[in-house]
């Protein structure tokens, strides 16, 4: 008897923990999201009460005056393309060191994992002196290089994983069925790792989607600016009308919010694919 | 359809030898296997032939054609694996026509191929499945199926039966027989199984640490092994055999001393063999009677009595013998503490080396 | 055809071989060199020149290293964000990481609306970090804010407080904000590790009376180390290059007076310059990000080699 109250207490307390963590998370999301259909008066009056309507005064302002748009359009365009890149490559050189036996294959795969261990920020310096003469500086081309670069050693490693676990008498079947080297890897073997592939996309599309340090440093003009860093500016120019700069969060955040809502078990594995063994 | 020839085979990794100087002849139309215990090679013999790795030395020819230079896909072979390895995203159907689907033939084409060789495998219900939703039994005459849509020279089986059950295994023993029969096609089986060489093979092939032993038609092997290491391999229960030493020579025979004080004339001509020689005297288990034999009577205690109806086995020690086996057909009522004789006829018998070469191999 | 022309076709399939391997690897290799080897390699080297904006002129050897390190007007900035960083370590550990270990033991009693609170907590990891820097700055306005306002609702305006303009208050504020934004990552992770503890250790454990408390303690934490290393590694990393949070919420001068300054922050003013740190000057941003580097490198070095010893295999 002692001990089954003593159980339904901890239960308690346990949900107790829970719940209230849950709503420290999502209370300020939803305070986030409820201010945007306030105006200002509202805000400051009446901040805790839900929107007198569903205004969307605040967005009709971010759609039509701001450059927000443009810079979810910029940020698709750089996630996408790095993360096409990126796949691609990062399986062409998974593929090479997994699935063949060569000289200094071992010194190819510790080459790309060294690249996990170098925090690319801290050449900041020398990559922009470079993208400089590149003239890849304030170009969207100079950033998908570089996400690219610095997502490839966690894809090869995520992939290289996948791949070697895959039997090697499928490939020496279709060697027998008579299918050539880049067939087998197109046609057999890479099927059977789309959903590491997507992992691996996710892992770092994230990151890349939010990143804000490497636009600071090298996007100048509007027009390219990307999502996260576009924010600062739309932040200077409308910081007083807090209706309108909570919009803008809320609008920020919508696109990798409804992809999570629908993808969230792929996405909570992508993410912490690199911690989990 | 086509002959295989090795000549000089040699495979190396790096510093191991795996696969020392083999030389041998597959005929037209015949069921080779190649046996062995793991790790004899027998499987890199097979994926060299196959192509799937690159020869050491040596040459292979299909056809008086040589063939080792070529692809695997251009050697005119197919190969059936031992986890199958179908294409799990690919249906039953597209599993099938893979190959054909690479050569670029016609979609007519390969759908009228893919149709037979469902036909004869029973398969046509499945052929839109995906290999996943198939039985073990299933998905091995899949494997089956897609070598034969390709109308090949040889046919090459890595230990395709291990995967499944004791009594699908058997059944597949028979079926590939028959298949071998109506396809009329060369093939080279391997295995480690010894009941599976000896009951589909015309000609067997033992390997042992990446050397021939003995190659012959499954009962020359069983009863003229040139070793006692295909002695030992080859029959189940495997052979008995008894330590010894030469005490005498006399016109045509060498006599022996067992271990523990019999003796044993055996027939022979110039085998090589010194007085005092350590010898192994080798008889099988069912070459054994109850009672005293023709040519010769050991005995011991039972320790282990196996009565099944039909047959018996018997578990045996005596002095320097840790175990006997005896293999009698028939019931025999003994009981564990029992002392028992059996019997031996020389005829079914061998004397093996101090090089573990046979005295006198010869047929039963 | 003769011998040599078999030997022939046989290095022309080895060649084959090695030209389809060559193209796998070439345009990934050539990235990741131009992009990341490349320019970390020029860090160092940048470091030992004196430069004039983006020119580089003599070779001075380590003297950008003595200025930034010893030179009093310098250092104490140094010092002081080096201190900074060194709070912020800690303090995750503790505060982020420690509410993540709470969640996770408690998760993985599999308690009912288990995958709810697994997507709730898992939220603000993937929002932007920038999104949630200026949510929260906009919550912790001192006048309109939401903090100070619900402080006021429940009869706590004493303290309603300037949150992020006071030294004492700047930077917890900003812990907790991020302790916000990424305590569901550790949290999964811990959760992924305690379920790859086999069912029997724990069962076993409490068949035989074990309290949920020792279990805890004797059974999951040991066998979670794994999971406690890279989590550990992983703070220490991203305290020590912390920089996006500061900076939206305060700027880059580590206001007010310095108790917000970073690494991050102070690299950034060094190498592209700012008002208070004047001109850009590469050959003290280089130098000090490869003071970095090293720091950051050799301690997760240290740290991976001492937590890996403390890890027991389960098999």
């Amino acid at each position: 008897m002692e001990k089954k109250r003593n159980a339904g207490f901890e239960t308690w307390l346990m949900h107790i923990f829970l719940g209230g963590s849950a709503l420290v998370v999502l209370y300020p999301i939803f305070m986030m999201v409820m201010s945007g259909f306030k105006t200002n008066a509202e805000i400051f009056g009446t901040p805790f009460a839900l929107p007198k309507s569903l205004n969307f005064d605040n967005y009709a302002v971010i759609w039509n005056t701001t450059d927000v748009p443009r810079y979810l359009l910029n940020s698709t365009i750089v996630t996408a393309i790095s993360v096409a890149v990126l796949l691609i490559t990062g399986t062409m050189a998974a593929y090479a060191i997994s699935r063949y036996k060569f000289r200094g294959s071992i010194m190819v795969s510790l080459f790309f994992l060294a690249g996990l261990m170098l925090p690319l920020r801290l050449a900041i310096i020398p990559l922009f002196v470079q993208l400089k003469a590149m003239g890849l500086v304030d170009n969207l081309l100079g950033l998908i290089f570089i996400y690219t670069a610095m997502s490839l050693p966690s894809t090869v490693f995520i992939l290289t994983g996948f791949l070697r676990a895959l039997p090697s008498e499928l490939e020496d079947s279709a060697r027998v069925d008579g299918a050539s080297e880049l067939r087998i890897m197109v046609q057999i073997m890479v099927p059977l790792i789309t959903p590491a592939m997507v992992i691996a996309g996710i892992y770092n599309a994230v990151p890349i989607w939010n990143d804000f340090f490497f636009p600071l440093i090298f996007i100048q003009t509007p027009e390219n600016k990307t999502l996260a860093q576009g924010l600062t500016s739309f932040f200077g120019e409308y910081s007083v009308n807090f209706g309108v700069l909570y919009a803008g969060l809320t609008l920020a955040a919508l696109p990798v919010v409804a992809v999570f809502i629908i993808q969230s078990k792929r996405f909570i594995a992508g993410m912490t694919a690199g911690a989990i063994k | 359809m086509a002959n295989i020839k090795l000549r000089g085979v040699n495979k190396q990794f790096g510093d191991v030898k795996v696969i020392k100087d083999v030389s041998l002849t597959v005929e037209d139309n015949e069921f080779v296997v190649f046996v062995g215990p793991s790790g004899c090679g027998k499987s890199t013999l097979l994926r060299l032939i196959a192509g799937l790795e690159e020869l050491t030395t040596g040459e292979i020819h299909i056809d008086n054609a040589r063939i080792d230079h070529l692809a695997p896909a251009a050697r005119g072979l197919a190969m059936v694996f031992q986890s199958y390895a179908l294409y799990p995203h690919f249906t039953v159907g597209q599993n099938m026509g893979y190959a054909l689907r690479v050569a670029k033939e016609s979609k007519a084409s390969i759908e009228k191929k893919v149709r037979a060789a469902a036909e004869i495998l029973q398969l046509t219900d499945y052929l839109d499945r995906k290999p996943k939703a198939l039985s073990g039994g299933q998905r091995q005459r899949v494997a089956i199926g897609r070598a034969i849509v390709r109308n090949p020279k040889v046919f090459l089986f890595d230990e395709p039966l291990s995967n499944l059950d004791a009594k699908l295994r058997v059944a597949m023993r028979i079926e590939l027989t028959k298949l071998h029969r109506t396809l009329n096609a060369t093939m080279i089986y391997v295995t480690h199984d010894q009941i599976e060489a000896m009951t589909m093979a015309d000609k067997i092939v033992v390997l042992r640490d990446g050397v021939v032993e003995q190659i012959g038609a499954p009962l020359d092997l069983y009863n003229a092994p040139n070793n006692r290491f295909v002695a030992g391999f080859i029959g189940s229960p495997a052979m008995n055999f008894f330590a010894g030493q030469v005490a005498a020579f006399s016109e045509g025979s060498v006599e022996v001393e067992l271990a523990d004080g019999a003796n044993i004339t055996f027939p022979c001509q110039g085998s090589g063999l010194l007085v005092g020689d350590p010898v192994e005297f080798g008889v099988r288990p069912e070459h054994f009677s109850i009672g005293q034999g023709v040519d010769g009577t050991l005995n011991g205690d039972v320790y282990a009595v196996e009565r099944l109806g039909g047959e018996t086995y018997l578990y045996l020690t005596s002095g320097s013998q840790k175990e006997i086996v005896v293999h009698v057909s028939g019931d025999h009522q003994v009981a564990v503490g029992d002392r028992v004789e059996i019997g031996f006829s020389i005829s079914q018998s061998h004397l093996f080396g101090p090089d573990g070469q046979s005295v006198s191999a010869r047929n039963g | 055809m003769d011998d040599a022309d078999y030997a022939r076709a046989k290095r022309r399939r080895a060649r084959n071989l090695k030209l389809w391997l060559a193209f796998l690897l070439a345009p990934p290799a050539a990235i990741l060199i131009v992009f990341v080897f490349l320019p970390m390699a020029s860090a160092v080297l940048y470091s030992l020149y004196e430069w004039d904006g983006l020119v580089r002129k003599e070779f001075i050897g380590l003297e950008n290293f003595a200025d930034i390190l010893l030179n009093p007007n310098k250092n104490t900035l140094l010092f002081n964000a080096f201190w900074n960083n060194v709070k912020v370590f800690f303090s995750l550990m503790i505060v982020q990481n420690g509410i993540a270990l709470v969640l996770a033991l408690l998760l993985a009693r599999n308690p009912r609306g288990y995958r709810f609170y697994q997507v709730v907590f898992f939220v603000p990891v993937i929002l932007s970090t920038v999104i949630i820097g200026f949510q929260w700055k906009m919550f912790l306005n001192p006048v309109f804010g939401l903090v100070n306002k619900a402080l006021h609702y429940v009869g706590l305006s004493d303290w309603a407080l300037p949150w992020l303009g006071l030294p004492e208050t700047a930077l917890p504020s900003m812990l907790l904000v991020n302790s916000w934004h990424w305590f569901g990552f550790p949290t999964l992770v811990f959760l992924a590790a305690i379920h790859r503890i086999p069912k029997d250790f724990i069962e076993a454990a409490r068949l035989d009376g074990a309290s949920e408390w020792r279990i805890a303690r004797e059974i999951i934490w040991p066998l979670m180390a794994p999971a406690v290393t890279i989590i550990v590694v992983l703070t220490f990393i991203g305290s020590f290059n912390w920089f996006e949070i500061p900076y939206i919420m305060n700027g880059l001068e580590g206001s007010p007076q310095g108790s917000t300054d970073m690494l991050g922050l102070l690299f950034y003013r060094t190498a592209f310059g700012s008002v208070s740190a004047g001109g850009s000057d590469f050959g003290s941003g280089s130098a000090l990000a490869v003071l970095m580097f090293i720091f950051i490198f050799v301690f997760s070095i240290i740290a991976t080699k001492y937590l890996t010893s403390r890890e027991v295999e389960m098999s």
